[in-house]
């Protein structure tokens, strides 16, 4: 393999992953906040593509206005999950919370398919076009926007955690739930606006998708990606996850090129079964440690 | 609060082999369904047989699940395993169903045990994951070898000959069916009673707890595993003379998300419950002919508004209007 080829599957292994970096982000906070996993998730990028394509088709909006207005939707209907569904059940059993979340994602995945069926739309984005030539590599602006749009997204979630009153008391309730209540810190508008923030990321990351794969209801199987991304990072950072989301990509990307599309299917769950037996923690993720 | 303890009526409840509790009951139940053939026609026969083999599912899946307290999202490809192995089996290697189908149900046990493995030290959220790890991976061979399986086409599997017999028409088969369910909920009845069924709640309720009693937690697990995998690798078996006809898109997660909505919606840890929802939940999209579209929609606020609003499902219902005092009940106010 020459170097130049190399180098172009290093590309759409990265946008490949930033993909899932970001399924990985929106699974990673809530689960941080509030210690649920959602299941639905791969469901919010269904539901952000098709909103989006709602307002794209039905309102006539420019593309620049729809994704904001698309990413509110989201965030809202994020909120909505999370007062109706998992507040109720939070203290339930861990099965009655994995299977909740399921059903939710069941009940929009067959809601989308009652209302569009089966059918492969398209979306119009203003900056799909013909590939950029850098060199050797070819790059499709298509992915050098999801790269573009996930670097931002990494960069501003930083900075919102490091430096906002808000962020930080996120974090504390990360931490310790009990511990920030003392403290006087709203843990259930905490565990709300989480749940609002990885609806909006996982329609972004449904939105970034579209002009590439186009629409259809099967969209929410990237969840399964993104579920391993954020098990190579450890499920407890938020940098672990990004990390582990760009090396699927580019595992897969190579995987696929050396040996052929069955073994690039098999990968990622391979790796995830691997990594749950042997290194639970992930790469990146630090053991919790429980008194009994 | 001293409590007397009624040590005849443990006996009784320990018993084995089992005598149900209402044991005209289940006799008049298995009476009707032996006459099922001689006034349903073959719709409502397979319809029937449907609903016995995912009694059959729901109640492995429930010792796992609702007895065990280990989430599985994998529990339709056990299924895929003894369906595929039972008839390749029949079709490649030309063995008797009568031998094909145990060692299809074997098969499956096999692997349960094998992903057992992971569930020894890993629990709740991450064996989900690792399950659906498993489901894919399931799904994926199956689909990418398609000189052995068929493929996304799908394997057509003949009606068998059993011991000289062909199984030709729909009431031989239905019979068959019928034994091996009353068979399984015998077993897995008895299962729940047992030393190892309270050695399954006992890990459910505290892991440690249940270890410092003297009871291995990682060979329970496995236990559970493979009993439940055995049970659905069996159903599979039944599935494929059944319909006749097997593809991977039957053994997807929707399948695996319809088998824990039997067991959550009938009731957990109760096998009784597991009849209840397998039947009900078997007879629904039945009812639903006329908007096919919705059936998945409405399975999934089925599962979410029980999860929400019944936590132990139609059996918690079953019992709570059995203890009320009705002449209390104040219908009209």
């Amino acid at each position: 393999m020459s170097w130049q080829i190399a180098l172009q599957l290093a590309f759409s292994g990265l946008s490949v992953g930033s993909i899932y970096a970001l399924v990985a982000l929106a699974l990673v906070i809530p689960f941080k906040a509030s210690g649920v996993l959602n299941f639905a998730q791969g469901e919010m990028a269904t539901l952000g593509a098709y909103i989006g394509l709602a307002l794209a088709t039905n309102f006539g909006l420019p593309f620049l206005v729809m994704v904001p207005l698309t990413l509110l939707v989201a965030a809202g209907f994020g909120v909505l999950m999370e007062r109706l569904v998992v507040r109720p059940i939070i203290a339930a059993p861990e099965f009655t919370v994995v299977i909740a979340t399921f059903a939710v994602g069941v009940i929009i995945k067959s809601a989308v398919r009652v209302q569009w069926q089966d059918n492969l739309f398209t979306l119009d984005a203003p900056y799909v076009g013909a590939p950029i030539a850098l060199g050797p590599v070819r790059l499709n602006p298509a992915y050098l926007v999801i790269i573009a749009a996930t670097l931002s997204v990494v960069g501003l979630l930083t900075l919102f955690f490091a430096n906002t009153k808000f962020g930080k008391a996120m974090r504390a309730v990360a931490i310790d739930q009990n511990a920030a209540r003392l403290m006087g810190i709203g843990v259930g508008s905490v565990f709300m606006s989480a749940w609002a923030l990885a609806a909006a990321i996982g329609a972004l990351a449904g939105l970034l998708l579209a002009p590439i794969i186009g629409i259809t209801p099967e969209i929410g199987h990237l969840i399964l990606k993104g579920l391993v991304a954020a098990v190579i990072g450890g499920f407890t950072s938020l940098g672990g996850a990004v990390a582990g989301g760009l090396l699927l990509g580019l595992l897969e990307t190579y995987a696929g090129a050396f040996f052929g599309a069955t073994f690039k299917n098999i990968v990622p769950f391979c790796i995830l079964i691997a990594i749950l037996l042997y290194k639970p923690h992930g790469l990146f993720g630090t053991a919790a440690v429980k008194r009994v | 609060m001293a409590s007397r303890v009624d040590i005849a009526a443990i006996h009784r409840r320990l018993a084995f082999p089992a005598i149900p509790k209402h044991l005209a009951l289940s006799a008049a139940l298995i009476a009707v369904l032996t006459l099922v053939p001689l006034a349903a026609g073959s719709y409502h026969i397979y319809l029937i047989e449907l609903a016995l083999l995912n009694v059959i599912v729901a109640i492995g899946l429930n010792l796992l699940t609702g007895n065990c307290g280990q989430i599985s999202l994998c529990h339709a490809s056990f299924m895929a395993i003894g369906a595929y192995t039972t008839a390749l089996l029949m079709t490649r290697a030309g063995l008797s169903y009568l031998v094909a189908l145990p060692v299809g149900a074997a098969a499956a046990a096999l692997l349960g045990a094998g992903l057992g493995f992971p569930a020894r030290r890993l629990s709740g959220l991450y064996l989900a994951l690792v399950t659906l790890g498993f489901l894919e991976i399931v799904q994926i061979a199956i689909e990418e070898s398609p000189d052995l399986t068929g493929g996304i086409r799908g394997l057509s599997v003949p009606r068998p000959h059993i011991l000289g017999f062909h199984l030709k028409s729909d009431a031989s088969v239905y019979y068959l069916v019928l034994a091996i369910t009353v068979a399984a909920v015998t077993v897995g009845a008895n299962l729940q009673r047992s030393r190892f069924g309270r050695a399954f709640d006992a890990i459910r309720q505290s892991s440690f707890a249940a270890q410092s009693l003297g009871i291995p937690p990682g060979q329970i697990k496995l236990l559970a595993f493979s009993v439940a995998a055995g049970f659905a690798g069996l159903a599979g078996g039944l599935f494929t003379i059944v319909v006749g006809f097997i593809d991977p898109t039957e053994f997807g997660i929707s399948a695996s998300l319809r088998h824990i909505t039997f067991i959550v919606v009938g009731g957990l840890g109760s096998v009784v419950g597991s009849i209840l929802g397998a039947v009900a939940l078997t007879a629904l999209p039945e009812l639903l002919r006329g908007a096919k579209e919705y059936s998945d929609l409405v399975y999934g606020a089925i599962l979410l508004g029980t999860l929400l609003f019944m936590p132990r499902g139609l059996k918690g219902l079953w019992d709570t209007l059995a203890k009320l005092d009705w002449r209390r009940v104040k219908i009209w106010p």
